[in-house]
């Protein structure tokens, strides 16, 4: 048995990457368990011509599709949507697509202005500060001003050059009179803190041969250990630990030779993701916890929400050269994000204008398909028609908290060390139906402006569950939440979760920049009130 | 064994010149350069592909008219076809030759040079967005 940690972290991805950072800065004694192992950059195939057959396997982001040890398998069958991440140093952050975008005011009082879902239990001008340091510490491009947002603090990095694609998208965008700005990255556009500038080889989701994107074992990882945080790879976590007086004691983790190991700790938080998190809680808690660990509310694993995906390709005469990076986002907008409840549906969405990859594009979904459509002549045809003449807007469409959408064990599913996997319960919502429906209408309109010569639209994308969140929401009230403001759970008084998991809405934007923001919150107060918190001993 | 067999390979070229034929410019499959070096490139990177690879080639017939063959894969195994499909043009959009054509050098480093800077201010093309002023939700008081 090791010494005991002050602060046991689970999960080595943004948040727990945050969290040890920022902890072992401030003396405290952190380990961190993680799953998966350290990834070289020389791993990545975006400088390799093999990119794209490896994008369909090796670096698939669903893990069902990768099947890796270091993932566990996820039951999907009763999911509308596939959640996708990865499990290693830096988590999902190695293969995101770096959209760095806050929430707005608005998506933190869902319940008063919109009347349904929930307000989040603090503010955006509570968040926003911690907002400003996730910029400087991850190293953001972008351009304030914004008047989707209110004022804000500038970036530390100007905007990447929108490129072909965003001026066209942008030009399409003023002949309706729409919003758009140079979007937010992680990615910089100038060398940062060791990091080089983006060599926009657009391959940002297979991980960034480059070390430019702003993964957080790049960002964080470094300082959390130079400071004296042990990070422990190949360590899966079977369970977390409680002690007579009901608190968190540590967590039960299994080697990379099965060996099974008890690390103590006085203070435990979760950052295993919005799957992760809510699959050890229900796996924790024995008989004392029945019902899970945290979860006297009912609601551990409830909630979740993935941002279904959709898109609108348009196709152009002229070259634009759109397999050139970043992969993520050239411009955005938020023209219908905000709520019109004349449009049927409440919420919104932010779209952003993406380049749409190399040629081999996915081949090897045609099976079946009458065969002159897909191959032989039309082959070429389509790939002339596609590669470096398109560009794709895509829509994250908020969807709204529901109870029936959620995480369970599953029954039969276990990971390679025979612990339980979990299983998805995803139903789009009729909101969220006639809400893609109405953006992917405006974005034929947007793609029309911009002067495609013709346009296809992808209603739902199933592999695109990015995004998990919602499934140990936070919230004033212990019968409706699982955890406080500060993402210390209600039941459990050093037992904290910091990642996606909290969020009590979804927004319409990627949640990274918020996650960190959270975690980096929480880990603040943690600190400003450490003397008072009750630990295990 | 994750290398074709003489028959194998054959009905992989005859196969993939029908779904990837000499067209519009492009090369068929086997006019692309050394294709089935290109192929074992492929297996050897994704050797799960491999098995199905073969199964579906094995159900090629023996002098088989190789577009009557890729359409009756296609109704009787679809996956089948796919599996040849997709090794196929994995290889083919690796040939050298083929990305010359296409005017590809693959994923390149090509970092922002200081004329593209602020590409988003020519032409005056972020204004517009500007004078329209806020569209933010006001949440003061809420």
């Amino acid at each position: 048995m090791g010494e005991i940690a002050e602060v046991l972290i689970i999960g080595a991805g943004a948040s727990g990457a945050v969290a040890a950072k920022h902890l072992a800065e401030a003396g405290v004694k952190v380990v961190c368990l993680e799953q998966g192992r350290h990834v070289a950059s020389t791993e990545f195939y975006g400088d390799k011509p093999e990119w794209e057959l490896m994008s369909q396997r090796l670096w698939h982001p669903n893990p069902n599709v990768r099947g890796l040890a270091t993932d566990y398998p996820i039951d999907t069958s009763e999911s509308d949507v596939n959640p996708l991440m990865f499990a290693g140093v830096g988590g999902s952050t190695l293969i995101y697509a770096a959209h760095w975008q806050r929430f707005k005011p608005s998506d933190f009082r869902v319940k008063s202005l919109d009347g349904v879902a929930d307000d989040w239990p603090f503010t955006y001008q509570d968040l926003e500060p911690f907002y400003d340091h996730m910029d400087v510490e991850m190293g953001v491009s972008g351009l304030a001003g914004d008047p989707a947002y209110p004022p804000m603090t500038p970036p530390p990095l100007p905007p990447l050059p929108i490129g072909k694609i965003g001026r066209l998208a942008a030009k399409g965008m003023n002949d309706l009179g729409w919003h758009w700005w140079p979007a937010p990255q992680a990615i910089p556009s100038r060398a940062y803190r060791g990091r080089s500038q983006c060599a926009r080889r657009g391959t940002c989701m297979q991980g960034c041969p480059e070390q430019a994107k702003a993964s957080t074992d790049l960002t964080h990882w470094p300082d959390a250990i130079a400071n004296g945080a042990q990070l422990i790879t190949g360590a899966r976590v079977r369970e977390i630990t409680v002690n007579a007086q009901g608190l968190a004691s540590g967590a039960i983790w299994i080697d990379r030779d099965g060996v099974e190991h008890h690390q103590q700790a006085e203070k435990v938080i979760v950052c295993a993701n919005g799957v992760g998190t809510p699959r050890l809680l229900l796996l924790s808690g024995g008989d004392r916890f029945a019902n899970g660990l945290g979860n006297s509310s009912g609601l551990v694993g409830r909630n979740l929400m993935m941002h279904p995906y959709a898109a609108t390709v348009g196709y152009f005469d002229e070259p634009l050269d759109s397999w050139l990076g970043p992969a993520g986002q050239a411009i955005h907008s938020m023209q219908f994000y905000e709520t019109d409840k004349s449009r049927g549906f409440v919420r919104g969405a932010k779209w952003n204008a993406m380049p749409t990859g190399g040629p081999l594009g996915m081949r090897s979904a045609y099976g079946g398909a009458p065969l002159e459509e897909a191959w032989g002549e039309n082959l070429h045809r389509a790939t002339q028609k596609r590669f470096g003449h398109s560009f794709e807007w895509g829509i994250i469409a908020e969807d709204l908290p529901d109870p029936e959408n959620r995480v369970v064990l599953d029954d039969s599913l276990t990971d390679t060390d025979g612990i339980p996997g979990p299983k998805i319960i995803y139903r789009n919502s009729e909101n969220t139906e006639k809400l893609i429906a109405f953006h992917l209408e405006r974005q034929r309109e947007a793609m029309e402006a911009a002067g495609a010569k013709s346009i296809s639209t992808t209603t739902l994308m199933r592999d695109c569950g990015w995004h998990l969140m919602g499934t140990c929401r936070m919230g004033k009230d212990p019968e409706t939440s699982v955890l406080d403001q500060w993402g210390t759970s209600h039941d459990v008084p050093n037992l904290h979760v910091l990642d996606g998991s909290t969020f009590v809405t979804s927004s319409g934007f990627n949640p990274t920049a918020t996650i960190c923001a959270i975690a980096l919150r929480s880990v603040m107060h943690m600190l400003e009130t450490r003397a008072d918190q009750r630990v295990a001993s | 064994m994750s290398t074709l067999s003489a028959t194998q390979r054959a009905s992989l070229d005859a196969i993939a010149d029908v779904l990837i034929p000499a067209a519009l410019g492009m090369p068929c499959f086997t006019g692309a350069g050394d294709v089935a070096a290109m192929v074992d490139h492929v297996m050897a990177l994704r050797p799960e592909l491999t098995e199905g690879l073969k199964q579906a080639l094995d159900r090629v017939g023996e002098g088989e008219d190789a577009a009557a063959a890729a359409e009756r894969l296609n109704q009787e195994d679809p996956g089948g076809l796919a599996t040849i499909g997709l090794v196929a043009s994995s290889a083919y959009y690796m040939m050298p030759e083929v990305r010359r054509i296409m005017g590809y050098r693959g994923q390149e480093q090509r970092p922002a040079t200081a004329e593209e800077e602020n590409d988003w201010m020519r032409d005056d093309l972020l204004q517009p967005v500007i004078d329209r002023g806020p569209i933010y939700r006001d949440t003061d008081g809420v």
